[in-house]
């Protein structure tokens, strides 16, 4: 029987014995493994709360500014500044500009924190 | 009986007695260095790849279901981390390969030692997909389907792939491969 001489040089390779120590080091490893504490799990149950209703004050903005667009000009070629002037009172009624302030610090505060948690496990 | 002494240890480890994982890296330490080092070709290397991969099976024990033996669970285990970790590594190319430059690699000159490392070489060399199933396949002693389990992937694609992979080196290397080895069957 004529056998591939592929088949022959790649089948016939000689055991790589591990070293003396290497059970003693990977138990090692394990026991350190066992005696660390599990990582501290991210609280989504009580950031999805704030992060929804954020998002429900976005889109609420959202429409408020889409609204008074509607109302402005029918369909200007290029935004003037009264109807800027518009959307900007109109936001500023709503509270847009603190809406925007606290939804960026929940961003820096949920980034920050996922940081923290991703740099101790 | 490898195969009911896995399970005895790895419930006993689920239980809390975390040394019975000992007699399951004793078991196991010597197939899974010699698949990393087939991997790698390099033995530190191939040890603490070999060690994270006892490390992850430490980890996720609770997750082996058991429709499957613990050693096909174990190799699946392995093999991803080892082709993770070499993707960390960029490929060699089968011309940047300096053996295969040799005059004596192309006149036939090299002892039958030095061609079969050579070829383990140009191996090493190929395009990830078709590597990791020869290295596998040839680990598993020619089993094409422990291999696919150990990659898994359907054993068709694992057949395709590896006639492919032999059909690109013998093409690379013509020569190496040229003379077939005449034994009684």
């Amino acid at each position: 029987m004529i056998h591939d001489n592929l088949d022959r040089m790649l089948s016939g390779e000689e055991d790589v014995v591990p070293s003396s120590g290497f059970v003693t080091s990977v138990m090692d490893a394990v026991r350190r493994e066992a005696a660390t504490p599990p990582p501290i799990p991210f609280p989504w149950k009580r950031v999805l709360p704030g992060l929804a209703s954020w998002a429900i004050v976005l889109v609420s903005f959202l429409i408020a500014v889409f609204a008074q667009i509607g109302r402005g000009a029918t369909a200007p070629s290029v935004v003037p500044s009264s109807t800027l002037v518009t959307i900007l009172e109109g936001a500023k009624s709503i509270g847009a500009g603190w809406a925007a302030l606290a939804l960026l610090m929940s961003f820096a505060s949920v980034t920050l924190s996922m940081r923290l948690i991703g740099g101790r496990t | 009986m490898t195969a009911s002494d896995d399970q005895a240890d790895v419930e006993k480890v689920l239980a809390g007695h975390i040394d019975a994982f000992e007699q399951i890296v004793r078991r196991w330490q010597s197939p899974l260095v010699n698949l990393a080092y087939r991997f790698c070709r390099d033995r530190d290397r191939a040890e603490d790849m070999a060690q994270e991969a006892f490390l992850r099976a430490y980890r996720a024990l609770d997750r082996w279901r058991k429709d499957a033996t613990f050693s096909t669970w174990l190799f699946a285990l392995a093999t991803n981390l080892y082709r993770s970790e070499l993707r960390r590594v960029p490929t060699v190319s089968l011309e940047d390969i300096a053996e295969l430059r040799d005059p004596r690699a192309i006149d036939g000159g090299l002892e039958d030692e030095d061609r079969d490392r050579v070829v383990r070489r140009a191996v090493s060399a190929l395009p990830r997909k078709y590597r990791d199933v020869l290295i596998l396949f040839y680990f598993h002693d020619m089993d094409v389907a422990a291999a696919a389990l150990s990659l898994g992937l359907p054993e068709g694609t694992v057949k395709a792939r590896l006639s492919r992979g032999r059909e690109i080196l013998r093409r690379k290397v013509p020569r190496l491969l040229a003379t077939p080895s005449m034994e009684e069957g």
